[in-house]
Formats: structure tokens, C-alpha cells, sequence
């Protein structure tokens, strides 16, 4: 049981918190001339943050001890990233990789 | 109306990797034995799935406030780096349509109004399609917290769902690499986030991030010279 006032303080410095990440930039727009180059910098944001939000949580699917074992999620997920180069589709990719692992796991 | 709409219509493809996301945070909530508006409360106002996730773990074990709030934004670090790319389009925006797009900044919205950004000819269009993609995300994620949290997980679990997030996040990602320089990028990311996944307190995500964007900036440093 969570005891209620210290859910709620956690929940407030929490939500000022994340309020202050997140609106930081933005707040500061329009108050700020941004490079060229900096802006360029921005097209590179999914490139760096994306691929290490999936890549560990499909590699290490199964823990990190067994580096061999389980990593189907993986292997699929290369197939997937394959498979969208060619077809721009975001349900095809989502569907794709969902029968793909539901085939290597069901057989 | 017309940006706004398609905002909405391109994050209609991955809510299938939202709805057992938002399940499983509902169910957490709920095992933690939290009231319904408690649930409801830090749904809306902290609006963080992954960090929810990890504090409210946290929480049932009775951490100290510090442990329980770095963990947290520690883990949402990654939206300074969305504020900062999102900030160009903003500069002409009203007070209010700052504070509802910094608020509603989610590895989604943003990846989606990344993948689409050469549709856009003003930044009104960009940001009418950011609160498109943002209204969508808010209706999913609370409907499917909501859901969780009443009927637990109800995702069968024959079928992975929970699969379809980093499904989601590839396809959102794929069209963002327009050059072999963000391939690169990627590529970097994807190795060096499995040498430091076992950092503490989630800190591989914001370290491979950070070390990945410094390697873009020697990139375009380079490509300056040339």
C-alpha cells in the first residue's frame, strides 16, 4: 500500500519535473536564434535516441545472460526495419513483425 | 484542419503498440492497490509511460523521494532533446500552445511529427499536425490505462502486443534516416545501447543519446569543412 501524501508529493515533483524537461526548448523559442547547423543536429534526434529505446529492450528481451537465446524479438526486429525501408507503412511494418513472432514463437 | 487531421491519422497505425503499453500501466496501478483518480492523477500529470512504469515500482517499495523523482526524470531526460528539436516550430506559437505541446511531448508524437516533417510548409501547419498526433496519443493512452487498470492485462499474451512498440518505433524511425549519415547515427545507437544497458537508473538511454548526438554534431562539423 502506497502510503497517500507521499504518492502525491513523488506525483508533483514528477509532474513539475518532467514539465520543466519538456518545456524547457520550448519555452525559450522564438527567444533563441538557432544555427543552421543546430538545426540540422535536430534531424539526428530520432537517429540517436530511438534505436537505443528498442534495440536493448528486444536484444536483452530475455534478460543479459543468455546472449544467444530469446533473440528472436531481435532478429525479427532487423527483418522489420528491412521490410519498412521498402514498404513505408507503419501497419504494415507493425503487422509484419507481430505475425513474424507469432509464427517463430507458435512453431 | 487539414495538418491536424493527418496528425491525428498517421499515429492511428501504432496505437496497437499503445493500447497494451497503457494496459500494462493501468494493471501496474492497480496491483499497487492505488485509487482510481490516483491512477488517474499521475496519468495525466506526469503523462510518461516508461517513467510511471519505474516509479510506481519504486513507490510500492517505499524508496526516498530523491530515488523515486531522479529515477523518473532521469528517465524522461530524452524529452529535452524533443523540446529542443521542437522548439523552432513553436517560436511564433501562443503561450498556451507551448505549455500544451511541451506537456503532451511523447517519444510518438514527436517521432511521428519527425517522420513527416518535409509535409509541412509553415510551422502553423507543423504544430496544427503536433496537436493532431498529441490528441490522439492523450485518448489512446488514458482509454487504454483506464481499460488496464478496471480489467487488468487484457492483451492476450499469445499474441506479444507488447511487441508492437519497438515495431512502432522502427517505422517511425526508418523514414527519419534520409541520409547514410543518420544510418550511422543509428547504427551507433544500436551498439553502444547494448554496451551501456546495464547502467544504473536507466542512464544508458540519455548516455547513448548523448553520445550519439555528439557524434552527429562531429558529423556535421565535418561536413562543413569539406
Amino acid at each position: 500500500m502506497i502510503e497517500p501524501n507521499y504518492f502525491l508529493i513523488n506525483v508533483a515533483l514528477l509532474t513539475v519535473g518532467t514539465i520543466l524537461i519538456r518545456g524547457f526548448f520550448i519555452a525559450l523559442s522564438g527567444k533563441m536564434n538557432i544555427s543552421p547547423k543546430v538545426k540540422e543536429l535536430f534531424t539526428f534526434i530520432p537517429a540517436a535516441i530511438l534505436p537505443a529505446l528498442v534495440v536493448p529492450a528486444t536484444f536483452f528481451y530475455q534478460g543479459q545472460v543468455a546472449w544467444i537465446g530469446g533473440k528472436e524479438r531481435f532478429l525479427i526486429l532487423l527483418a522489420s526495419s528491412i521490410a519498412c525501408y521498402f514498404v513505408r507503412n507503419t501497419l504494415f511494418v507493425i503487422s509484419f513483425g507481430l505475425i513474424m513472432l507469432y509464427l517463430v514463437t507458435k512453431f | 484542419m487539414k495538418h491536424f487531421k493527418m496528425g491525428f491519422r498517421s499515429v492511428l497505425p501504432i496505437i496497437s503498440g499503445i493500447i497494451p503499453f497503457g494496459a500494462v500501466m493501468g494493471s501496474a496501478f492497480s496491483e499497487a492497490k492505488l485509487s482510481f483518480w490516483q491512477a488517474m492523477l499521475m496519468n495525466t500529470s506526469v503523462y510518461a509511460g516508461a517513467a510511471q512504469l519505474a516509479t510506481v515500482d519504486l513507490m510500492k517499495m517505499n524508496a526516498a523521494y530523491f530515488v523515486v523523482v531522479a529515477t523518473g526524470l532521469i528517465i524522461n531526460l530524452r524529452f529535452l532533446l524533443y523540446s529542443a528539436a521542437m522548439s523552432p516550430y513553436l517560436k511564433d506559437s501562443t503561450p498556451l500552445i507551448k505549455f500544451f505541446t511541451a506537456f503532451t511531448l511523447t517519444d510518438q508524437s514527436y517521432a511521428a511529427m519527425s517522420a513527416n516533417h518535409d509535409k509541412f510548409n509553415t510551422n502553423t501547419e507543423a504544430v496544427n499536425f503536433y496537436l493532431g498526433t498529441s490528441l490522439c496519443m492523450i485518448l489512446t493512452w488514458d482509454a487504454s490505462v483506464v481499460a488496464g487498470y478496471i480489467f487488468g492485462n487484457f492483451a492476450p499474451a499469445s499474441l506479444a502486443l507488447d511487441y508492437a512498440i519497438p515495431l512502432s518505433f522502427v517505422a517511425l524511425l526508418i523514414p527519419t534516416l534520409k541520409t547514410k549519415n543518420h544510418g550511422a547515427v543509428a547504427l551507433f545507437s544500436s551498439i553502444i545501447s547494448l554496451l551501456f544497458f546495464a547502467l544504473p537508473l536507466k542512464t544508458g538511454l540519455m548516455v547513448t543519446a548523448l553520445l550519439s548526438i555528439a557524434l552527429a554534431w562531429v558529423i556535421i562539423q565535418k561536413k562543413s569543412k569539406v
